[in-house]
């Protein structure tokens, strides 16, 4: 199992025109996802992405403008592929109002908060709101604490992040984008929650 | 070469000069007549500068400019207030700041109106918030000088060996981002800057400042809030105020305010047009309707808006030292074969019909091609900042992106959406659309687009381009007949090996013929220019950056409202010879060995002109429809 190493679909020629709303590709084999991060600027959304992409990290923190899209195919155990469609949105104030441009449509959000910012997490509900109250009314959601190599600098306890998540039905998971810990298991494990189309 | 009508107006400013629109002559002849009235650098600075309006002294006789802003508003001199005419003494409109209060050497400050009768005691109180120039303590101003330039000259890094590495790319030595965030108006380095410049709001709340953090900032920033509101107040705009060395130029923009502090010696009007643009690029990233927040909250923040754009500014700043379309309000081609060039254009515009408004193609700072959608059209300042900000913007390296941004020129309150993918590691794509779903079209229309490209080797032309550079002073062909060897590595597709070469050995160290070192081609019509590549002699960025800076004053002089515009001027200086030529199609701004022949430099400015049609084909977006009506 783990990522394919498909370069962002600079190949990638079958694009649907508008876009895969709530993922429901029509082939069951391979499914289609549109996958929104949202969270507070610097907590690693951009990271984490790379690091699922590409397989890189880079410490040197990159300011995102609007959003990027990257995408990535994973295979799955049970032979299906599931290929993300990755908005990579900047997590600065001034997008916050242009975020439904991204959001609208998504079947997965994950949500993404700075374990050493208590700020960021507290951002991060804002965000699970939002999504609550304007996203698609099935959108899978995921909470993630990132930064998790800096335990010595937590501020944010996972128990937190967990109740949070619990009450919220949202799925919950500490990653570190530096050491790729937990990186691909969040991708998998929403690939396990997608709804699977029934077979036509 | 014909010069259809353009006459004389060499410094001399001898009204009877216009006469020679009647009875049009080459430069050579409007020129050759007048070498009577050739300025040379002995002229006393106070005739030069009464008798052309050109702000043009050389370093250390800045104090005794006698500058007259001429604007029904205001009237602001420096130090030479008695040297003044009488007439100007308007009873009532004469301020003198304390110089003490000030901290200059001399002179202090004298504001002058013409309209009101305030007076200010101290529009700054060096404890709280006073901006003290380098010649901060009087009496020490050489060893503050040499002080200074230790902490300055951080702009443009210097310190490297290899001057032909710079040649090759001035900005390749330049770190994006913000220095010195530690720093605050208390810090002496701070001090020392040579060029500052904030953004704030009109309730004094700092937006943005090149240097040090905005948030300990607030006095300074308020200081400032303060000399605008209490002009204002009086019913008037202050736009500058000059303090010794020091500049302090404001541009209001309803409760955005930005303000410019210098010592560079650079024209006033040169720092407000780059208060424009850096006011622009503020528009750029936010729109006009950030107005909005002001008159819901006059007491809004604005700095968490622009979050993670100090880049974006600081590259804007670097750029008014290396890049002339920051003053030229032009922009600049990337050399091509014509073919090549038409076939980039032709996807272009296949996309541009297809709904999206603007289709821009570019290598760094230079257009490959770029088509509007029908009778859209791009201001070549708003090109110049969408450019920046999007190189400097290291995240659209990494991926494809759909981001709002808004052209100032095109439409201040609404946001486009941009869609920005890079082919290569210089080459990027823009599709600018109005619609925010348009992302999966536009992203199609890259694909498409990218595959002709590749198809008809366009980005292997750019690499080539890239490679091979531009315009060299070198290559300038010595006699006009033969025309086959006018661009050697554009016009005829040489042999890829470069056969021995026929002038650059000789000409080596020295420049091009006739002591020639650099010239930029203005085409009024295309709203373009072309610049040489740097060579020696100017082959450091401190040298590129001076040569610049003496271009910026010319072409002020040359626009001056007052007096001008100019037709030629030639000007001689310890550092250069500088000519200028200004006729209806284009401005032509050439740089001299300062020992250069006149009639030599004016013929080598002919052939310079004649060299640019000869290639205007492969140096210029032709065809193109034209930006502004």
């Amino acid at each position: 199992m783990g990522c394919s190493a498909s370069l962002p679909d600079r190949s990638s020629g079958r694009l649907v025109g508008a876009n895969s709303d709530n993922g429901g590709a029509p082939d069951a084999k391979n499914l289609r996802v549109k996958l929104v991060l949202l969270g507070d600027s610097g907590v690693g959304k951009s990271c984490i992405v790379l690091r699922f992409v590409r397989g890189q990290f880079d410490p040197t923190s990159k300011v995102t403008v609007g959003a990027s899209f990257l995408s990535q195919t994973i295979a799955l155990q049970d032979s299906t592929t599931v290929k993300f469609e990755i908005w990579d949105t900047a997590g600065q104030e001034r997008y916050a109002a242009l975020a439904p441009l991204y959001y609208r449509g998504a079947a997965v959000a994950v949500v993404v908060y700075d374990i050493t910012s208590p700020d960021s997490f507290a951002k991060a509900q804002y965000w699970v709101k939002e999504l609550q109250k304007h996203g698609s009314p099935d959108i899978i959601m995921a909470l993630v604490g990132n930064k998790a190599d800096l335990h010595e600098k937590r501020e944010v306890p996972a128990q937190d992040g967990i109740e949070y998540a619990e009450k919220n039905e949202m799925f919950f998971i500490e990653t570190s984008a530096k050491t790729a810990d937990n990186i691909n298991q969040l991708f998998e494990e929403i690939a396990k929650r997608l709804p699977r189309p029934t077979t036509s | 070469m014909s010069s259809s009508d353009s006459s004389l107006s060499i410094s001399s400013e001898d009204p009877s000069d216009r006469n020679h629109d009647l009875n049009p002559k080459s430069i050579e002849d409007q020129l050759a007549s007048t070498s009577l009235v050739e300025i040379d650098a002995q002229e006393p600075e106070d005739h030069r500068e009464i008798q052309n309006g050109v702000d043009y002294a050389s370093a250390g006789e800045g104090s005794h400019h006698q500058e007259i802003e001429n604007n029904d508003e205001e009237v602001i001199v420096d130090a030479a207030q008695e040297e003044l005419p009488s007439n100007f003494g308007v009873p009532g409109g004469l301020v003198e700041v304390e110089e003490a209060s000030m901290g200059l050497g001399r002179g202090g400050v004298v504001w002058m109106r013409t309209n009101s009768e305030l007076e200010v005691d101290r529009p700054s109180s060096p404890s709280s918030s006073g901006y003290a120039g380098e010649r901060g303590s009087s009496g020490a101003s050489s060893g503050g000088v040499s002080g200074t330039d230790e902490v300055v000259e951080d702009e443009i890094q210097e310190d490297r060996n290899d001057a032909v590495d710079d040649v090759l790319d001035s900005q390749a030595s330049w770190v994006p981002g913000k220095r010195h965030v530690d720093e605050d108006d208390a810090s002496i380095s701070w001090r020392k800057r040579k060029k500052h410049f904030f953004i704030l709001s009109h309730s004094g709340k700092p937006i943005y400042s090149r240097y040090g953090d905005e948030h300990k900032l607030a006095g300074f920033s308020a200081t400032l809030q303060a000399i605008i509101s209490f002009v204002e107040n009086g019913g008037d705009r202050v736009k500058l105020v000059r303090a010794g060395k020091h500049q302090v130029v404001f541009l209001v923009k309803g409760p955005i305010y930005s303000v410019c502090i210098s010592c560079t010696e650079e024209p006033f009007e040169s720092l407000r047009g780059q208060l424009e643009l850096i006011y622009g690029q503020m528009i750029l990233i936010l729109t006009k309707s950030v107005n909005r927040c002001f008159e819901k909250n006059p007491k809004f923040d604005m700095t968490p808006l622009l979050g993670g754009t100090d880049v974006v500014f600081s590259s804007l700043i670097h750029s008014f030292s290396w890049n002339p379309a920051t003053f030229l309000h032009a922009y600049t081609c990337l050399p091509l074969a014509y073919g090549t060039r038409q076939a980039a254009g032709a996807i272009l515009q296949d996309v541009a019909d297809s709904g999206v408004l603007f289709a821009i193609l570019m290598c760094k700072h230079k257009v490959i091609s770029l088509v509007g959608a029908q009778k859209a059209s791009l201001h070549p300042d708003d090109m110049l900042l969408l450019a920046n900000f999007v190189m400097s913007s290291e995240s659209f390296r990494t991926s494809e992106s759909f981001s709002p941004i808004c052209l100032p020129r095109y439409n201040p309150m609404a946001f486009l959406y941009a869609y920005v993918h890079y082919l290569d590691v210089d080459t990027y794509l823009m599709l600018l659309t109005t619609s925010s779903d348009a992302f999966y079209h536009l992203k199609d229309c890259r694909i498409r687009i990218e595959m002709v490209l590749l198809k008809s080797n366009v980005l292997s032309e750019v690499q080539r381009s890239m490679v091979d550079g531009g315009m060299r002073v070198e290559d300038l062909p010595v006699d006009l007949l033969p025309r086959s060897r006018t661009f050697p590595h554009l016009g005829q597709h040489k042999l890829p090996t470069d056969s021995p070469d026929r002038f650059r050995e000789s000409y080596a160290g020295v420049g091009g013929p006739a002591g020639l070192w650099h010239f930029i081609y203005r085409s009024i019509f295309l709203d373009q220019y072309v610049s040489s590549e740097f060579s020696a002699p100017i082959s450091t960025p401190k040298q590129q950056k001076r040569l610049y800076r003496a271009y910026q004053k010319f072409y002020t002089s040359m626009h001056d409202r007052g007096i001008g515009p100019h037709k030629t001027q030639f000007r001689r200086d310890e550092n250069y010879v500088l000519l200028c030529w200004v006729t209806q199609d284009f401005e032509l701004y050439a740089a001299f060995d300062p020992l250069a022949d006149k009639a030599l430099a004016i013929k080598t400015c002919n052939r310079v002109c004649q060299w640019v049609k000869d290639v205007e084909n492969e140096i210029f977006l032709l065809g193109a429809s034209p930006f502004s009506w």
